[in-house]
């Protein structure tokens, strides 16, 4: 549930573990509505944003920097 | 035969009933109702009110983050203070082991200073909560009588009126204020936050917390399963003017996490212990506190039950709106009749927890019919919520489907609708459907909003619909 700890975005209802800093713990978060600051999927399984809620899509330029450290934000 | 030589000697010692007496707060027995009913069966006596050791603690909009101490017992300590007489005084008095340099009272305080100019007092009696929970519960009248002299001399040096006095308690605090409501009549207002259930559920009203001891008495219930075998720490009954259930009173959302998640808090393992030990009792503080910035976040719907409110039928507020839970349930004084009027809402799960409550009308449109759910995203003047799921189950088109939204943001004037199905089945047939008309009404004022669409999508595809 939301606010639960979690390692893996698999574990949680919303599927988005998410953490605030990289040395935060990570808990599950729900999936960002529109407007809102996004990541696209990630294998990492953690995610600093959220990505979007069904039927919308992060609008985000990829860098090659950015999908290493996973942080390529943009907005649903 | 010894035996019952001691048992009737203590049987005797019982009827007769001790009694202490303090400088200037006079006399407290044992007797009933206060011990040896089924409800109160442990005899204790309030302690001493140096023992309790109750604090005051003044702030103001000239003083918000170093507290002044004042005693009622030394004027020259509330004269040299900022006090001031032309403000309202609230006093917030804490519960049992809890203790008033709590952060919770003062962060209440520097809330209600940013919205208002008031005395703000944060009342601690620390020693005297934590003890036993009997002794506690009995040391409540002490601190009580306490806090009514204070008004008492509030009264007498600055003829200050017991109507500007508001008293703010949680848990056993909120029996503090209702204490010293019967000690001192004609106070303006108290609230109860969750008022502690053993030792004060089924009690006379001389004993607990009652309508009857101030002028307008709201009361926020927040943790009222049975104390056996539940563990819930607060009343169910209600006892006041206006009696807020949020989320049916019963089990507070957020607080049914695993227990590692809910020590390991976002505002710290303090934070988190205290919620790992009482989730649902602490909810009634942290409520109110964010009412205060949230006016219109807290809307209670009167309803028979909770389940009649969450099935819909008691939607939208009436024409003279709802009352607000929590800091301004008093813009409803004056407007209640007598009886109870329970009133219920849903709250979010973590802060900040104002919820605006919308119902939603959906007609579909299509061809075929399948089996998923249906998502709904508002967008208004002010913003737009996230996708809420108002239905589940077979969708078929033509049919109309109702649900209701509790949107975590007040998007104000409604000025479009997203629509969305999904079934998280791959369907090689491909259907669509689509909503043909959705109608949103706000629960606020009841205002209908209409909304029309002209196009079929395709599962996990946004639908956009137009006012009409």
């Amino acid at each position: 549930d939301t606010g639960e700890l979690c390692l893996q975005s698999a574990q949680c209802k919303s599927s988005c573990c998410h953490r605030t800093s990289g040395l935060s713990l990570a808990r599950c978060a729900p999936k960002a509505a529109e407007f809102q600051e996004c990541s696209p999927k990630s294998l990492y399984g953690v995610y600093y944003k959220c990505p979007c809620e069904s039927g919308l899509s992060c609008d985000v330029d990829k860098t090659i920097v950015g999908s290493i450290t996973n942080s390529d934000f943009g907005t649903c | 035969m010894l035996g019952t030589w001691i048992l009737a000697l203590f049987l005797l010692k019982a009827a007769e009933g001790k009694e202490v007496c303090f400088e200037r707060l006079g006399c407290f027995s044992d007797d009933l109702p206060w011990s040896g009913t089924t409800e109160r069966p442990v005899y204790k006596l309030p302690w001493d009110p140096k023992k309790i050791d109750i604090h005051f603690h003044l702030y103001t909009r000239e003083n918000q983050n170093d507290p002044q101490e004042v005693f009622p017992a030394d004027v020259s300590t509330i004269e040299s203070s900022n006090f001031n007489a032309s403000r309202i005084t609230r006093f917030i008095v804490h519960g049992f082991i809890d203790r008033g340099e709590e952060s919770w009272l003062s962060d209440m305080c520097e809330r209600m200073l940013s919205v208002e100019d008031v005395n703000c007092i944060c009342v601690g009696w620390k020693r005297g909560a934590r003890c036993q929970y009997t002794q506690a519960s009995n040391n409540v009248r002490v601190v009580g009588a306490e806090i009514a002299y204070f008004i008492k001399v509030l009264m007498e040096e600055y003829d200050y009126s017991p109507a500007d006095v508001h008293i703010i308690g949680h848990s056993l605090g909120a029996h503090v204020a209702g204490e010293a409501g019967k000690r001192q009549p004609g106070i303006g207002r108290i609230t109860g936050l969750d008022p502690a259930q053993p030792y004060f559920q089924g009690t006379p009203a001389e004993v607990r917390l009652d309508k009857s001891d101030a002028e307008f008495v709201d009361v926020i219930h927040t943790d009222t399963a049975p104390t056996i075998p539940n563990l819930g720490f607060g009343m169910s009954p209600a006892v006041g003017h206006l009696d807020f259930y949020p989320n049916g009173g019963k089990q507070m959302p957020g607080c049914g996490k695993n227990p590692v998640s809910q020590i390991i808090d976002l505002d710290g393992i303090w934070e988190g212990t205290r919620d790992f030990m009482a989730c649902n009792h602490l909810r009634s503080y942290k409520y109110y506190s964010d009412s205060i910035i949230y006016p219109d976040g807290f809307l209670g719907y009167s309803c028979a039950s909770y389940e009649l409110f969450e099935s819909g039928n008691c939607f939208p507020c009436p024409k003279e709106g709802c009352p607000n839970m929590g800091h301004y349930a008093d813009k409803f004084k004056g407007k209640i009749d007598s009886g109870f009027l329970k009133l219920y809402l849903n709250t979010g799960e973590a802060k900040d927890f104002p919820l605006w409550r919308y119902k939603v009308t959906v007609t579909l449109s299509g061809k075929s019919k399948v089996k998923g759910y249906v998502n709904i995203a508002l967008y208004g003047s002010d913003g737009n919520t996230r996708q809420h799921r108002i239905f589940k189950g077979t969708l078929r088109p033509s049919n109309t489907y109702t649900g209701f939204i509790d949107a975590e943001v007040d998007v104000g004037t409604v000025t479009k609708v997203k629509f969305l199905w999904n079934n998280h089945q791959i369907n090689p047939t491909f259907p669509k459907i689509g909503a043909e008309t959705i109608t949103v009404q706000s629960g606020q004022n009841g205002t209908e909003y209409h909304f029309c669409g002209s196009e079929d999508v395709r599962e996990d595809v946004l639908q956009t619909l137009t006012p009409c």
